[in-house]
């Protein structure tokens, strides 16, 4: 018997460690969680599961989140160490230009405001605006506005980073 | 004419509107060309938006069978059960605790029975400015006559029944408890040898209910040191408290736990810990309200200890937590 909820399983899981690793930038940790997530909507098979599982997710990156800033771990996380990067095998450069556009996302992720990035990255995981409103508190009308903001400003604080870079990079 | 706001034409593209708000930007954007083009641009905007973001993926992540999560959920289910016996014990260590202070508050105008308390159920190292407004308030529940406190019916359900009989009568202790006095160190907690620090889910797939931990605190961290074969994981939980503490819950072999302890004690100049002393201790006058607490209990060749910085409120708001868990359970 497929019930709903490993049906859900397959077609969300993937988004589901995504969303989480947006948060908490460990891919492995992600995926654990994740699938925790799923453990724990085992247990209470919630009525709707779907904003359930982004629900709960979003606490445990959240409790993840506390834990790493009592660590102050997020700072090494979030700031790329060029001292660090590999930088003797040639099969790195291709490493670490992939790295540096990831970082420069991730740079620009972090500027937007908790909850901005919060509705934008829910928006990203395939959520409704019914459900991201109800998941976040938001007012159905202002979850457009949200959106048209989050979006605008992870762009433009993209762009602006490569503009800058870019000077950069040419200076040396 | 109205033109069509920017919010809105992202909620048409993320189809966020209702059907007859669709129809209505529908016709509005039939015949508007400014709209037309912010609306081109906002789809624009989108894509790229979805396109940045996409680069902020993990390894594509095969997802586990899920027959293995639906048989990890039904072990953590038994697991719970099994473990309620685990966090009745850490419980009843604090709710024994927290009948030292109860027995030692009712009975702090006979001091020599107070002593007595102290003695034999638990000292706890209370710093000279957090004893004061306790006696304060003693003394003014004192003149109302002492009622018992809201506590103590579950402290009784969960300690032992002969616990506050008579407020004369001592308590019994109702398990052998210690209070050993740790210097603070700002290093934190710093842990020799080979330590796994794992996920709480790993962990728990891993030790099961065997994880010493108080429920209803969200845990920080797990630390495992895998001893030789056969023989128990030495286990240190960091949980943390809603002040902001972290307290830690340590389980083991009596002899890895106190050696773990006295190894702590010893990066302190000053050595302080008495292990398993129960003689009655003045309290040290301390410049911080923080200071570390240790509470050990030991059964068989296990022991379990409950550490970390906590001022004498915390450790009371825990005790009341606690009791108040087992109330409605």
């Amino acid at each position: 018997m497929t019930d709903e909820l490993e049906q859900l399983y397959q077609t969300t899981y993937t988004a589901v460690v995504r969303f989480l690793y947006r948060k908490v930038w460990d891919a492995e940790r992600a995926e654990d969680l994740a699938q925790e997530v799923f453990v724990r909507a085992l247990t209470h098979r919630p009525e709707k599961p779907r904003a359930w599982v982004f629900a709960v997710a979003a606490n445990l990156a959240r409790d993840e989140a506390r834990a790493a800033v009592r660590r102050k771990r997020h700072l090494t996380l979030l700031k790329a160490d060029p001292v660090a990067q590999p930088t003797v095998e040639p099969a790195a450069d291709v490493l670490v230009e992939h790295d540096e556009r990831v970082a420069s996302v991730q740079q620009a992720l972090s500027t937007l405001t908790p909850r901005d990035r919060e509705i934008l990255l829910l928006w990203d995981a395939g959520l409704s605006y019914p459900e991201i409103a109800t998941q976040t508190g938001l007012a159905l009308g202002a979850v457009g506005t949200t959106l048209a903001r989050a979006r605008r400003r992870l762009v433009d604080a993209h762009d602006r980073q490569h503009t800058s870079e870019g000077n950069h990079a040419a200076h040396s | 004419m109205r033109h069509i706001p920017e919010d809105e034409l992202h909620a048409y593209l993320d189809q966020g509107l209702s059907r007859s708000q669709c129809v209505e930007i529908e016709s509005h954007l039939a015949a508007c060309p400014s709209c037309q083009a912010a609306r081109d641009g906002i789809a624009a905007l989108r894509d790229r938006t979805t396109a940045l973001l996409s680069k902020l993926a993990p390894p594509r992540a095969f997802p586990p069978e899920f027959e293995s999560l639906r048989r990890r959920a039904a072990s953590q289910v038994s697991a719970r059960r099994r473990r309620a016996h685990l966090a009745a014990w850490a419980a009843s260590l604090v709710a024994a605790v927290g009948l030292g202070w109860t027995a030692s508050f009712l009975l702090r105008p006979h001091e020599p029975v107070a002593r007595l308390a102290a003695r034999q159920v638990a000292t706890l190292p209370v710093s000279t400015r957090a004893a004061a407004p306790a006696d304060d308030r003693l003394t003014r529940r004192d003149t109302t006559t002492i009622q018992p406190t809201r506590r103590r019916p579950a402290v009784k359900a969960v300690a032992a029944k002969s616990a506050i009989a008579l407020p004369r009568v001592l308590p019994p202790p109702a398990l052998e408890l210690s209070s050993i006095d740790i210097p603070r160190s700002d290093v934190g907690f710093e842990l020799d040898g080979m330590w796994r620090t794992m996920s709480w889910a790993g962990a728990q797939a891993e030790a099961g209910d065997q994880l010493p931990h108080i429920d209803g605190l969200p845990v920080v961290q797990v630390q495992v040191q895998t001893s030789e074969q056969g023989k128990q994981p030495l286990m240190v939980v960091a949980q943390q408290l809603a002040s902001g503490e972290v307290i830690r819950t340590i389980e083991g072999p009596t002899s890895d736990v106190s050696h773990l302890l006295a190894r702590r004690a010893m990066s302190d100049p000053m050595p302080t810990m008495t292990l398993g002393d129960s003689a009655p201790r003045d309290s040290v006058p301390s410049d911080s309200d923080h200071t570390d607490r240790t509470m050990a209990m030991q059964r068989g060749d296990r022991m379990l200890v409950i550490t970390g910085a906590l001022p004498s409120d915390s450790l009371l708001a825990m005790i009341r937590r606690l009791n108040a868990e087992m109330r409605s359970k």
